[in-house]
């Protein structure tokens, strides 16, 4: 999930917000289940519940600096989104609520169990559970989950959703455009989903695909009846089958949540129905959220990206907020594309020259530093992904202010002793993207590297600059500077985009490395037909290393955040899927 | 002076129409002009990983290949007549005056514009009342007592109020008075119609920093003007007729001060009326000029274009009062 504008299966994807899942120890206790009054502390959330209570009452007040994209579930792609919505949208499958590395487990959402794969791979199968109601007192059958399914396709109507279910299922002829176009054919005319009775449905999928749990997990899978349906106006009165409603919607100023009443606490244990009321503030200015926050008047800043620089120091240099604060890694991890096809850095070695010559101390600092940035990175992907192991082959933690020795023999055997001259992409209009990129032309001048900064758009960046091949070459934009944070917390989630090189496009191209190792995409393909947790963290850190050994990516940071919890909520932790503290079980002190 | 209203009424709907015309023409014209294809600007209009027959799709479902001038003409006819709109399973219809459909909000822009506007209105206004008083009220009492130290002080205040950005001020005001003293806690908009006292209060100090700025620029033109005018000859002769000096501070010498800054006003409140973003951005006030951030932010083509014809009129339209009170002063403008 990540940036825009993306072709074929690698092309899915992508918020350049969306931080999914997040770095966390220790297996925690379910949420509800410990923390009890033991006193706050600083990141404690991050591993255990803090102020756990079954108390009920109160008003959560949530403010966002924008709006979200969209509070219908089946039109959203920001990860706050995916979290809160859960308040009100019960998917297929769902993350467990729980601190810690649990939390990037999935568990049984609208479904009696996770999917039930055919031998040959090409069918999932769920059985939802029975009696379960929609706010609106209707039953919520399968029929429900497959319309919700076919809106997916509707990308005219529904546009910001991600579109996993056009890729992935099976195609037909003509293809499939939606519920609202061709209404000759009715609804439900999707054929690649059937519904063989009103509480199972199957997905045909057109290849194998491991990892369709993770789909299902998407809100796009949250039950929408057909007769409810308003398309795009949807979002101003979603039907809920969460413990909360939307009751009151004004467009981009504030919504208002309030008790499901045919909600009952087993239809998903994974949420919880505590406050009797939550109010969403939209399009307030982000400064004036931290200071509501810490003033009391706004409990959670919804955009779960941590507090502004001007709150840090006020929140970290007071013992008492700063033992309400926490400062999670987010999922997200920011980096720099070393492209693999424009000379010289067509050369591994001369790309091995640009991974030792960085210098790590002064590019974590344009981020933000060790708090508001993030730690130093060292691989090719996060530690919140499953599969994980941490490893050091360009002395990024050993050696953080760069190994200029190191990086002159790499200079030597590139052929270019005294360096080179190469292009550095970057978003001009973001101001810490931009220092960094100042910051790696430096370090990498000590090198005599000459990096010639090249500021774009933000809007355009991928688009039409850094995503387009025959633009990078021409341009010799052999660096480009960059971010991802994944839909899934898995190898392939993460990976697949941003290193397949068999989905390298013409246009809105996510391997912006333009990496095509065969022995990556063969990974790649075998991680897609294992379902063994063991074999596929084996190939998850085979893929992790192999990328780093192409050198196609120089790691910068794993991105961190400092949030604040107001001492008044209760059953609050970081969920290590969002990367922010879990909405759907949060309450209040009344 | 019905013949001079209705020349100038004329006048300013050739003059919207004129300001359609460019705006529209900025928006839909050059970047065709600057090579960009209809393809590429459906493709603002459609989310994230759009496939290219989605983007065809909405090309065509937006009209964005047909002539611009048939384009701007449907503009034109659904400020006129309203228009419907097809969005999915809903028909929305856009009543006049439509200035287009929002195909990122799903919205008609018309009608988010009108839930904004008393948001910008009650900000507008009511901090054009206060600095019209206290400007003003300042301004006549510094000239009075020339080179005294309220002079002296009222003036420095008034150059500090041009100097400092309302965002900075309005900063210092919500840290103070927001959020340490809780004196105006939890600062947000509430209708007028549903709790006047509440609506009065969460504006206090929005209008107290607006009208900081505006003030301060008011003081100082009503002193210069009253310095000039308290040495006319007209105000001699009144004081040698024996009027009160009250009278001939306010009936005469004011009188004349007031007609420049009336002209400066009109314009003042009519940009205001178009969206007060700095204000509204650090109140977090969702009027016009919020509307505005996020329609740019957006990239958001029919609502950047609304927001902007209707600023456009508020502006036409304060000069069109300014020009009419005019001649209520002075009937030689008339002619």
């Amino acid at each position: 999930m990540k940036r825009r504008s993306t072709i074929g299966l690698s092309a899915i994807g992508a918020v350049a917000a969306l931080v999914l899942a997040a770095c966390g120890s220790g297996g925690g206790s379910s949420g509800g289940s410990s923390g009890g009054a033991s006193a706050s502390a600083y990141n404690k959330a991050i591993t255990s519940v803090v102020n756990s209570s079954s108390t009920k009452g109160g008003t959560i007040t949530y403010a966002l600096s924008n709006v979200p994209d969209s509070t219908d579930p089946g039109n959203t792609y920001y990860a706050y989104n995916w979290n809160f919505t859960r308040l009100y949208a019960t998917p297929l499958m769902t993350y467990q609520s729980c601190p810690g590395t649990c939390g990037l487990n999935l568990v049984p959402g609208l479904a009696t169990g996770p999917g039930v794969q055919s031998a040959n791979g090409l069918t999932w199968t769920y059985h939802i559970k029975p009696n379960v109601y929609f706010s609106d007192g209707q039953l919520v059958t399968s029929q429900d989950v497959k319309y919700a399914v076919e809106r997916s396709f509707a990308k005219s109507v529904l546009v910001n959703g991600p579109s996993y279910f056009q890729v992935l299922l099976a195609p037909q002829k003509p293809a499939y455009t939606g519920p609202y176009t061709d209404k000759a054919d009715g609804d439900m005319a999707l054929q690649a989903v059937q519904t063989p009775n009103s509480t199972t449905i199957v997905f045909h999928l057109a290849q194998r695909f491991a990892d369709f749990n993770y789909v299902v997990a998407i809100p796009q899978t949250a039950p929408v009846p057909p007769n409810k349906d308003t398309g795009a106006q949807y979002q101003t009165d979603p039907i809920s089958t969460g413990p909360y409603m939307i009751s009151s919607y004004q467009l981009n100023k504030q919504y208002t949540l309030v008790p499901n009443p045919h909600w009952s606490a087993s239809d998903d244990t994974q949420v919880k129905q505590l406050a009797s009321k939550i109010i969403v503030l939209l399009n307030v200015n982000a400064q004036d959220i931290d200071n509501r926050t810490l003033a009391g008047d706004v409990q959670v800043n919804m955009a779960g990206t941590g507090v502004q620089a001007a709150t840090r120091g006020r929140i970290l240099l007071n013992k008492t907020l700063k033992a309400d604060a926490d400062d999670p890694t987010t999922g997200f991890e920011w980096f720099a594309y070393l492209n693999t096809k424009v000379a010289p850095l067509n050369n591994l070695h001369c790309r091995e020259a640009v991974e030792y010559a960085a210098d790590k101390t002064t590019l974590q600092d344009a981020y933000g530093g060790p708090v508001l940035g993030g730690d130093i990175a060292s691989t090719a992907m996060p530690p919140n992904i499953i599969g994980y192991k941490s490893f050091d082959d360009y002395k990024a933690l050993s050696d953080p202010s760069g190994d200029l020795t190191d990086a002159k023999k790499q200079l030597s055997l590139c052929g270019h002793p005294n360096g080179f001259t190469i292009g550095l992409g970057y978003r001009s209009d973001r101001p810490t993207e931009t220092a960094a990129a100042q910051a790696l032309q430096a370090g990498l001048a000590r090198a005599g590297i000459n990096a010639q900064l090249k500021g774009f758009p933000s809007g355009s960046y991928y688009s039409t600059y850094a995503g387009v091949p025959a633009y990078v070459h021409s341009h010799d934009l052999g660096i480009d500077m960059g971010g991802w944070g994944a839909d899934f917390p898995d190898a392939w989630g993460w990976f697949d985009e941003l290193y397949n090189g068999n989905a390298i496009a013409t246009a809105g191209n996510t391997n912006i490395a333009e990496l095509s190792d065969p022995l990556v995409n063969s990974l790649l393909g075998k991680f897609q037909l294992t379902l063994n947790a063991a074999t596929r963290n084996t190939y998850t850190t085979e893929i992790n290393q192999q990328i780093m050994k192409d050198a196609a990516v120089l790691p910068i940071v794993y991105s961190k955040a400092l949030d604040y919890r107001p001492p008044n909520l209760t059953n609050v932790y970081v969920q290590d899927y969002y990367g922010m503290y879990n909405y759907g079980v949060i309450g209040t002190k009344p | 002076m019905i013949a001079f209203l209705i020349r100038r009424l004329l006048a300013t709907i050739v003059l919207l129409i004129v300001v359609s015309a460019i705006t529209f023409g900025i928006f839909f014209l050059l970047p065709r002009l600057a090579g960009q294809t209809t393809y590429g600007l459906a493709t603002q209009y459609v989310g994230r990983n759009p496939t290219p027959a989605t983007i065809h799709q909405i090309e065509q479902q937006l009209g964005l290949n047909a002539p611009v001038i048939e384009q701007y003409g449907r503009f034109l006819r659904a400020i006129v007549f309203g228009e419907h709109y097809r969005s999915g399973p809903v028909v929305a219809y856009c009543p006049p005056p439509c200035f287009g459909y929002s195909f990122k909000s799903e919205l008609p822009v018309w009608p988010q514009m009108v839930s904004d506007m008393p948001v910008t209105a009650s900000l507008a206004i009511g901090a054009a009342a206060l600095w019209l008083i206290g400007g003003v009220a300042v301004g006549i009492l510094s000239a009075l007592r020339r080179g005294s130290i309220w002079d002296r002080l009222s003036m420095g205040v008034a150059l500090a109020g041009v100097s400092l950005p309302p965002f900075f001020t309005g900063l210092i005001a919500l840290e103070l008075f927001s959020y340490k003293w809780s004196i105006f806690p939890n600062v947000q908009y509430v209708g007028i119609t549903q709790n006047p006292l509440l609506w009065a209060k969460n504006l206090v100090l929005p209008w107290t920093v607006l009208a900081f700025l505006y003030a301060a620029l008011y003081a100082r033109l009503t002193r210069s003007g009253m310095l000039e005018t308290m040495t006319e000859d007209y105000i001699r002769t009144a004081r040698a007729k024996g009027l009160p000096e009250r009278t001939v501070i306010i009936r005469h010498a004011l009188r004349a001060v007031l007609t420049p800054i009336i002209t400066i006003f009109g314009m003042d409140l009519g940009l205001l009326l178009g969206g007060a973003i700095l204000i509204e951005y650090t109140f977090s006030l969702h009027g016009l000029g919020l509307f505005t951030i996020e329609a740019i932010n957006n990239q958001d083509l029919p609502e950047i274009l609304g927001v902007t014809m209707l600023a456009a009129f508020f502006i036409v339209f304060a000069n069109l009062i300014v020009d009419i009170l005019y001649s209520v002063a002075d009937p030689r403008v008339r002619t």
